[in-house]
């Protein structure tokens, strides 16, 4: 049984519709893999799924239940996680309340264990708990968003170019990070990729998206040999 | 039908209120410009012929018949005891404006057509000239501030210039109860009316003319994208500035009619509820950046309005005297509901603007080209 | 000779102003960065504040001035402001906003709320009678106003307690701010509201609460400058909105903090500055140089604009968006 299914889906912002005719699945404990050029529409498609960008029509099923009109702090509460491109921290506050924020759903014993828990992963956030967080750097910045994401201890995780601007050795880490989420802990996830070939090689399944419609939806392994594909949208050619 | 009886008094301010709503179109409707002190500018062309135009008149009095200015102040003398020292300081004061205008100034100018006529152009110009200062004001802070901030630093500039300032200041136009203006003709209201309806005619032309112009599409293109307008090549600043120019310009002549229609109006009478509220009530009623829409907008809310102000009394007739009173307030109740209702379920307005109009920057410089 | 420094009383009475007009700004400014409305109604809403004091001057407190008014009072302000800035929120410019109106139409409509409440509210004050009072409508409350010595000066209770529950209100909501979890998540949601609803706060609630607090400190800051108002009718609040709106643009409209910091320099200099250019004026320079005297007492909001215009000018964000560590070390170097 899939944990996410969309059917249909026509979103966009506004009168400027984005998407069109969307369809796929992602199975408990996949990886899916959303490559394409930009302004393809992979980062609306993880918005529409979480409720920030506007649904004009289609279905959105989580766990067997319709949650299409759900506003997105209610799909918070049911284990949707979405680790935005942009501005995924709040720079305004400090890295303990952005952490807190996080852990916003759960009880308030809870928070403090998991806040906890998340410091060991990512032992360099304990010297600044009371710094701004723009005080981090970039990369310092993606990996506290990663942190907050995972306080929440979510079902599904949406990654949108969770590797963008960091150095190589940063973005391995984040992508064996990914790979733990699925394999130690069982996560579900969906990854928003910008480095293609780095995305398909972990991926199970991949959606690639041209101009907000599908224009491959398979085995990840299958569009990473697609010679044609790849030459022509996501810069893969020998 | 009874109450579909419309007095002259509602007509010239149907015709007052159109020259101000197209004015405000251009600005806010096809440029974006948020003018949310539209009063002040209306209130310049009262004042060229109220404080301004009175002194001058007084002057050409005083110029042209010596006798006349001194048999006035005499009597300035005997009934008020007040000396003053020439027939324009007595035109300007408070006390004696009244009996200087009414009269010693308008049976002077009644027999006296030529210089009528040349008052005539002197106070439109003095208008169009005041207009354009505040114009050039006014732009200095529209070239440079986000628009919610515009909205409300002009909103605060216009209650402080004629809530305050003139009101404060009887020197400028006498103050709380405000001078009498300078009559052009016999029946002012009827002079009114016609010249409120050339001016409508003219200034109803000049926008249809402009809006279809390519002034008119950068004007579009500035309000749709300030940034990429100027990316394509457009003087930003440059339109702004000619548009509220041209706009105040526009809106001091709705004064002007108004002020001729009424001859006496208090300062207060200029405030941000009639002169700024409803003008923009009107065009989104009517539709944005839709000359038609602006006109429409207007007659529609007028009519309505009207059949308010005129029903409810006729409806209330003959009940207690609360529910009398409830009439006079439900008025205004009802306008602020309906702009509410329009906002809700047509924010667009009656005639929205046609979309084909607004296209891209390519294409707009291609048909340039063209 | 003249006076040029304002008396202690004078004083107190303006810094009282001041405190009002900060939690006014303060107000309008929260309603701003949380919904991006920027509220023309916000002044008339305070003047629910004046309303509810002369109510319960009729009702209840009609004999003599008593210090129970002036907790009773603000605290009921604070509820009734409160509640229909709510109202108003909920019902009005929520629905308005999702059907995509924008911020110029979002201000047309707190226009159109403005007229509609100052309307009602004069009907209802014209059309009731009162208990005690002959009149509600156009009642001046100074009387009801006690005397406190204090500091050997006679103060004016309101002009005393206005500034302790300007302080005592930002403290509170400052603390609600930063040491509660939903005030945390409010100041997520003023920074960046998608992000806030990933995280699952219901923004709509944030909106609402702020919406709610807005009117709140409104409230109180009306029932207390009730006192020195010419008299309670709602109109007066044609010329407060104007100081509220410079206020908030002087503090930047992007802060809830500058906004109160905005809103006590324009009252401030709307009372102090011209009682001083005043004295200045027609003290020393009329007379020496054979000027008339002008009532320059009289243009106090002339201040408020000039102010704005100022911090406009070589500040355009407001104070908010001044780097106060690099003007520090500039000021410092030289
Ligand atoms: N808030 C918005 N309002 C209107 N249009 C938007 C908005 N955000 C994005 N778009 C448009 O939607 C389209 C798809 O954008 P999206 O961010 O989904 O692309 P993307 O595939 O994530 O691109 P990238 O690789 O650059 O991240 C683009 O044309 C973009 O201009
Ligand atoms: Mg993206």
């Amino acid at each position: 049984m899939a944990l996410l299914e969309v059917k249909a889906l026509n979103a966009g912002y506004g009168r400027f519709h984005i998407l069109f005719d969307l369809d796929f699945k992602v199975e408990k404990q996949e990886i899916l893999i959303i490559v394409g050029p930009n302004g393809s529409g992979k980062s609306t498609t993880l918005k529409a799924i979480f409720g920030i960008a506007k649904v004009y029509s289609g279905n959105i099923i989580y766990n067997e239940k319709d949650i299409t009109r759900l506003p997105p702090h209610a799909k918070a509460r049911i284990g949707l996680a979405y680790l935005p491109q942009t501005d995924n921290v709040f720079a305004e506050l400090t890295v303990e309340e952005n952490l807190r924020m996080a852990g916003y759903t759960l009880p308030p014993a809870l928070v403090e264990e998991r806040v906890e828990k998340v410091l060991e992963s990512f032992p360099f956030l304990k010297s600044k708990l009371k710094d701004k967080a723009k005080s981090l750097s970039g990369g310092q910045r993606q990996l506290l968003a990663m942190a907050m994401t995972l306080i929440r201890e979510p079902d599904l995780i949406m990654f949108d170019e969770p590797t963008a601007g960091l150095a190589p050795i940063a973005a391995k880490e984040v992508v064996e990070k990914i790979i733990w989420l699925r394999d130690e802990l069982g996560k579900t996830i969906i990854l928003v990729e910008q480095n293609a070939k780095l995305g398909l090689e972990i991926g199970d399944n991949a959606l690639l998206l041209v101009s907000g419609r599908i224009a491959f939806y398979g085995k990840a392994q299958e569009l990473l040999e697609n010679k044609d594909l790849g030459r022509l949208y996501l810069g893969l050619a020998k | 039908m009874e109450f579909l009886i419309f007095s002259d008094t509602w007509l010239i301010l149907l015709i007052a209120y159109i020259i101000t709503t197209i004015s405000l179109n251009l600005e806010a409707g096809y440029t974006g410009i948020p003018n949310f002190g539209k009063a002040v500018f209306v209130f310049m062309g009262a004042w060229a012929a109220q404080g301004i135009g009175i002194r001058l008149a007084a002057w050409i009095v005083e110029k042209q018949d010596p006798a006349l200015a001194q048999e006035a102040l005499e009597f300035l003398k005997n009934h008020l005891g007040q000396d003053y020292p020439s027939l324009v300081a007595a035109a300007a004061d408070t006390d004696a404006n009244r009996i200087v205008a009414n009269q010693y100034i308008y049976p002077f100018l009644q027999d006296h057509p030529m210089i009528v006529a040349m008052l005539f152009i002197a106070i439109v110009l003095i208008a169009v000239g005041l207009a354009a200062i505040m114009g050039l004001i006014a732009s200095y802070a529209a070239l440079r501030l986000r628009e919610e901030y515009l909205a409300i630093l002009l909103l605060s500039f216009s209650e402080l210039m004629v809530m305050v300032i003139f009101r404060q200041t009887e020197s400028l136009n006498g103050g709380p109860k405000g001078l009498w203006a300078v009559k052009f003709a016999a029946d002012n209201r009827v002079f009114a009316i016609i010249f409120g309806l050339v001016v409508v005619v003219l200034v109803y032309l000049y926008a249809e003319k402009l809006a279809h112009s390519p002034m008119g599409r950068a004007m579009r293109a500035v309000r749709d994208d300030e940034i990429a307008a100027g990316v394509y090549g457009r003087d930003v600043a440059g339109i702004r500035l000619k548009v509220i120019i041209v706009s105040s310009i526009i809106a001091s002549l709705a004064g002007l009619v108004y002020i001729e229609a009424n001859l006496a109006a208090q300062s207060l009478s200029f405030d941000r509820v009639y002169w700024t509220f409803f003008p923009w009530a009107f065009l989104i009623l009517g539709g944005m950046a839709n000359n038609k829409g602006a006109v429409l907008g207007v007659i529609v809310f007028m009519v309505l309005r009207r059949m308010i102000d005129y029903g409810l009394p006729q409806l209330a007739a003959g009940h207690s005297a609360l529910i009398q009173m409830a009439a006079a307030y439900l008025s205004n109740i009802l306008v602020g509901i309906i702009i509410l209702l329009v906002l809700y379920f047509r924010p667009q307005g009656i005639l929205p603007e046609k979309p084909s109009k607004t296209l891209d920057f390519g294409e707009i410089l291609k048909q340039e080209e063209a | 000779m003249v006076e040029i420094i304002p008396s202690g009383v004078f004083l107190m009475s303006a810094i009282a102003y001041a405190a009002a007009l900060g939690l006014l700004s303060m107000g309008l400014s929260l309603t701003y960065v949380t919904t991006r409305v920027a509220n023309f109604a916000h002044a008339t809403i305070g003047m629910l504040g004046a309303i509810v004091m002369l109510f319960l001057i009729d009702r209840v407190y009609y004999e003599g001035a008593s210090y129970q008014l002036f907790i009773v009072g603000p605290l009921l302000s604070f509820v009734v402001a409160g509640v229909f800035a709510m109202i108003m929120y909920l019902l009005v410019m929520k629905p308005l906003q999702d059907k995509g109106n924008d911020v110029i139409g979002l201000m047309i409509a707190t226009f159109a709320i403005d007229i509609i409440l100052l309307n009602i509210l004069s009907f209802l004050l014209n059309a009731m009678t009162g208990k005690h009072l002959p009149k509600l409508y156009g009642v001046n409350i100074g009387p009801w106003d006690p005397t406190i010595q204090c500091c050997g000066l006679e103060l004016k209770a309101s002009n005393f307690v206005l500034p302790i529950a300007a302080v005592l209100l930002t403290l509170i909501f400052h603390l609600f701010l930063t040491k509660t979890k939903f005030g945390v998540a409010m100041r997520a949601t003023i920074e960046n509201p998608n992000l806030a609803a990933v995280m699952g706060v219901n923004t709509n609630l944030v909106y609402t609460v702020s919406w709610f607090v807005s009117g709140a400190l409104a409230g109180v800051a009306g029932s207390l400058i009730a006192f020195s108002l010419k008299d309670t009718s709602p109109n007066s609040s044609a010329l407060i909105i104007v100081s509220v709106f410079a206020g908030s643009i002087v503090g930047g409209l992007t802060s809830i903090y500058w906004g109160l910091v905005g809103g006590f320099i324009v009252g401030l200099a709307e009372k102090l500055l011209t009682s001083i250019i005043n004295a200045l004026y027609n003290g020393y320079f009329a007379p020496a140089l054979g000027l008339p005297e002008i009532a320059i007492i009289n243009y106090e909001k002339v201040m408020s604009l000039g102010l704005v215009i100022i911090v406009l000018l070589f500040a355009p964000q407001g104070l908010a968006g001044v780097d106060w560590s690099k003007l520090k070390q500039k000021i410092l170097r030289r």
